[in-house]
């Protein structure tokens, strides 16, 4: 463990069923404040499924998940606001074709937060300069690279000042040569002390920059621990097989 | 074929005064017809079947049935009861827009579903309510695919308007078929009518086409 | 959320008026036009749709169109056309010695294919003799007289023709009414409406939708006697309400007009077409103006 504060996500006993399958069986795990949980592990083991419980855009089947200190599947909590305090990047950017840059960046400030324009702007434009994107502030998502795309998709979650960072495999959709500039900013965002989640077939990034790398497969964590520790010396023979294909 | 030019002249003025009718009477009720048809269409689109359910089964009986009947129901049963006597303009214009209504619901609905998932997840994560998301991220996008299916529509209300010639709406057909009255010849008044309504929609047609290059 | 459920129960409470009184009042009229109708009784005798009388078998059989939906001077009992107009066809083309059927056809396919003269040679179908008309068809001699009257709500101030010329008026397009309220009215007032059937006039003064219906007396009196709980009278013009005549009506210069218009004259002489006009009105008839009429 990272860190000995009072964890700022906690998932308890948390399935998913689509019909009959299983997707998720009994999944409890804790994040603290400033950790980078990586979470590994072949297609349809379930890792996905488990990050977008975690701001429902998926709504688990039972057990219990706590986004700093508020219980989402009560029925009094307002997912809308935790939503709000959670960013997302997805595999395929999801950015607004409709809009440009900028106001893909402002939307959320702009309408959830209600700032006024000029700070959300600023806001935005200081994101931009941040993910090395400033001179694309006026163009459309249809003009970017995949790497373009999805560094602008961070820096739109980021513009809700979020306290937690989800990314769902945000290198998967991208040409080898983009995937390097777009883990740079995670790193850097990683360094600042964000709270990210990220699921990922990138066993370098998990090496390098998570405090701790969590391994499922077929629905269940089966192993987690200290990358190095995990990387060199898995413990399970399930992580070793896993392992020894992608590495 | 003999075709009396002389009695077209003299109905002309007519006639002109009722395309204002027929233009007036269609703008009008594709407007109220495409913003009922997004609640209809949302509707039938929804999680809760109470909703649902009366919204397919809106859809159901306004495009099951004929427009003329609706009319008639409109103008007949519904106005009246509503302002204690009947019109021809205010019926004409409900009855066409809850047709309308029905049509563009689903105009609406595949529009909709036709956006990736992914836009409406990325709102909700950037903390939109569904709602947000469907007005600022899905509509803005759904619309632009709407336009050749909404333009269709427009025109093929803009025909059925001359329905409304049967209460009594003073628009094209009502003063063609005057026209036909007086003379009981056919050809002058329901080809200058043709005519009429063809300008209309080859009009309408060529805008629309404007419209989605400068939209697309 | 909130906005979404209020639009649903709005249309739901729309639909459900629409189907319930919607429903009703057409329900109601519909019962009132059959009943104006159903003095029809038992007429088959009178109303072979075929072939009639004529024994000259080298003669060819003349083809008449007639849009039966003007009861009761020509409608449709189920197949079956029935009416004035038929019986009076019938006892003319005996009394010329002429072989003829007649079929129904929609009033604008009727006027386009007498005009031509191939498919039809004539129609009848209360058809009114206007000079207008005179410029596209030719006419028999007039064979009714046609007598409008105003209909109004009991208690309603107007006295004439001339009383309508502000008021909402709802009649048939292209009866002699819609002829007679031109004139007063003025061509192009949107104030007098035009429909396409009696039914339909009667009902928009029900809805409120007009003040008056002006239709043949026989209409009127029927609908009113009909439907006593609506508390209608009628209000006669002699003075403004110019009677207007009905006519066969033929392609320009057909034979038919010399051939017809003897027999015409004959049956309305040797009182065939009294016991015709008394069986469908039960009145006697007036034919002076008929005979003096050209």
């Amino acid at each position: 463990m990272a860190s000995a504060h009072r964890p700022i996500i906690q998932v308890t006993n948390v399935s998913k069923r689509f019909g009959k399958h299983e997707v998720l069986s009994d999944i409890s795990l804790d994040v603290a404040p400033r950790e980078v949980l990586v979470v590994i592990g072949p297609s349809g083991s379930g890792k996905s499924t488990l990050l977008r419980c975690l701001n429902l855009l998926e709504q688990p089947s039972g057990g219990e998940i706590v986004i700093d200190g508020k219980p989402l599947l009560a029925k009094e909590t307002n997912i809308v606001a935790v939503r709000a305090e959670l960013g997302m990047v997805f595999q395929q950017f999801n950015l607004f074709p409709h809009l440009k840059v900028l106001d893909n960046i402002t939307l959320g400030p702009v309408r959830v937060r209600k700032w006024p324009a000029a700070k959300a702007r600023d806001k935005a434009l200081e994101l931009l300069r941040k993910v090395g994107l400033e001179d694309k502030a006026g163009a459309y998502p249809a003009s970017l690279s995949g790497g373009q795309a999805q560094r602008v998709a961070i820096a739109r979650a980021l513009a809700m000042e979020p306290k937690i960072m989800l990314f769902d495999e945000p290198t998967s959709a991208l040409d080898p040569e983009m995937v390097g500039e777009v883990l740079a900013v995670m790193k850097r965002l990683a360094k600042e002390g964000m709270t990210m989640v990220v699921v990922t077939h990138e066993m370098g990034f998990a090496r390098e920059v998570g405090d701790r790398v969590l391994f499922m497969e077929q629905g269940r964590i089966i192993e987690q621990g200290e990358p190095k520790a995990l990387f060199e010396r898995p413990q399970q023979e399930r992580t070793r097989a896993f392992l020894s294909k992608v590495l | 074929m003999d075709f009396r030019f002389d009695i077209v002249r003299d109905y002309l003025p007519l006639l002109l005064r009722g395309t204002v009718y027929t233009v007036c009477i269609s703008l009008a009720s594709i407007a109220l017809g495409s913003i009922l048809g997004l609640g209809v269409g949302l509707g039938k689109m929804s999680r809760y079947w109470f909703l649902r359910w009366p919204m397919h089964a809106y859809i159901n009986f306004f495009r099951g049935t004929p427009l003329l009947v609706q009319i008639y129901m409109v103008h007949f049963g519904l106005i009246p009861l509503l302002y204690g006597k009947t019109d021809a303009i205010a019926a004409a214009v409900t009855a066409l827009s809850l047709n309308a209504a029905a049509y563009t619901a689903e105009i609406y609905r595949a529009g909709i579903q036709s956006i990736d998932k992914g836009q409406t997840e990325a709102a909700l994560s950037i903390g939109m309510t569904p709602w947000q998301a469907m007005r600022s991220v899905v509509l803005p996008q759904a619309v632009r695919r709407m336009i050749p299916a909404f333009g269709n529509e427009f025109i093929v209300l803009l025909k059925d308007s001359s329905l409304v010639a049967l209460i009594a709406a003073p628009e094209i057909m009502y003063w063609s078929s005057a026209m036909k009255n007086q003379y009981i010849r056919v050809w002058e008044p329901y080809l200058t009518a043709a005519l009429i309504y063809f300008i209309l929609t080859y009009t309408l047609n060529k805008l629309l086409v404007l419209l989605e290059r400068k939209v697309a | 959320m909130n906005r979404r459920l209020a639009l649903g129960i709005v249309t739901i409470l729309s639909a459900a008026l629409l189907a319930g009184c919607g429903a009703k009042k057409v329900a109601d009229n519909n019962e009132g036009a059959a009943a104006g109708s159903g003095n029809s009784g038992n007429t088959a005798a009178g109303s072979e749709n075929g072939v009639a009388g004529g024994n000259a078998a080298e003669e060819k059989t003349y083809q008449f169109a007639s849009d039966a939906s003007y009861a009761p001077m020509e409608f449709l009992d189920k197949d079956e056309l029935k009416g004035f107009d038929i019986d009076f066809l019938a006892a003319v083309m005996k009394e010329a010695g002429l072989k003829y059927e007649i079929r129904n056809v929609a009033w604008d396919a009727m006027l386009e294919s007498v005009k031509q003269g191939t498919e039809f040679q004539a129609g009848v179908s209360s058809i009114s003799i206007t000079p207008e008309r005179g410029e596209t068809y030719d006419f028999s001699m007039p064979y009714f007289e046609s007598k409008n009257v105003i209909m109004v709500k009991e208690g309603s101030d107007i006295t004439s023709g001339l009383d309508l010329k502000d008021k909402k008026v709802a009649l048939q397009g292209g009866t002699t009414a819609d002829i007679l309220m031109t004139k007063i009215m003025g061509e192009g007032n949107t104030d007098l409406k035009k429909f396409d059937s009696n039914a339909v006039a009667l009902l928009e003064l029900g809805q409120g939708g007009a003040d008056a219906v002006v239709a043949d007396i026989a209409i009127v009196r029927d609908y009113i006697k009909n439907n006593p709980g609506k508390k209608y009278k009628e209000v006669m013009d002699d003075v403004n309400f110019n009677p207007e005549y009905y006519g066969l009506a033929y392609p320009k210069g057909s034979e038919l007009k010399a051939r017809l218009d003897p027999a015409i004259k004959a049956v309305i002489e040797n009182g065939t077409y009294a016991d015709i006009y008394k069986k469908w009105f039960d009145e006697a008839p007036d034919t002076t103006h008929l005979l003096e009429t050209k």
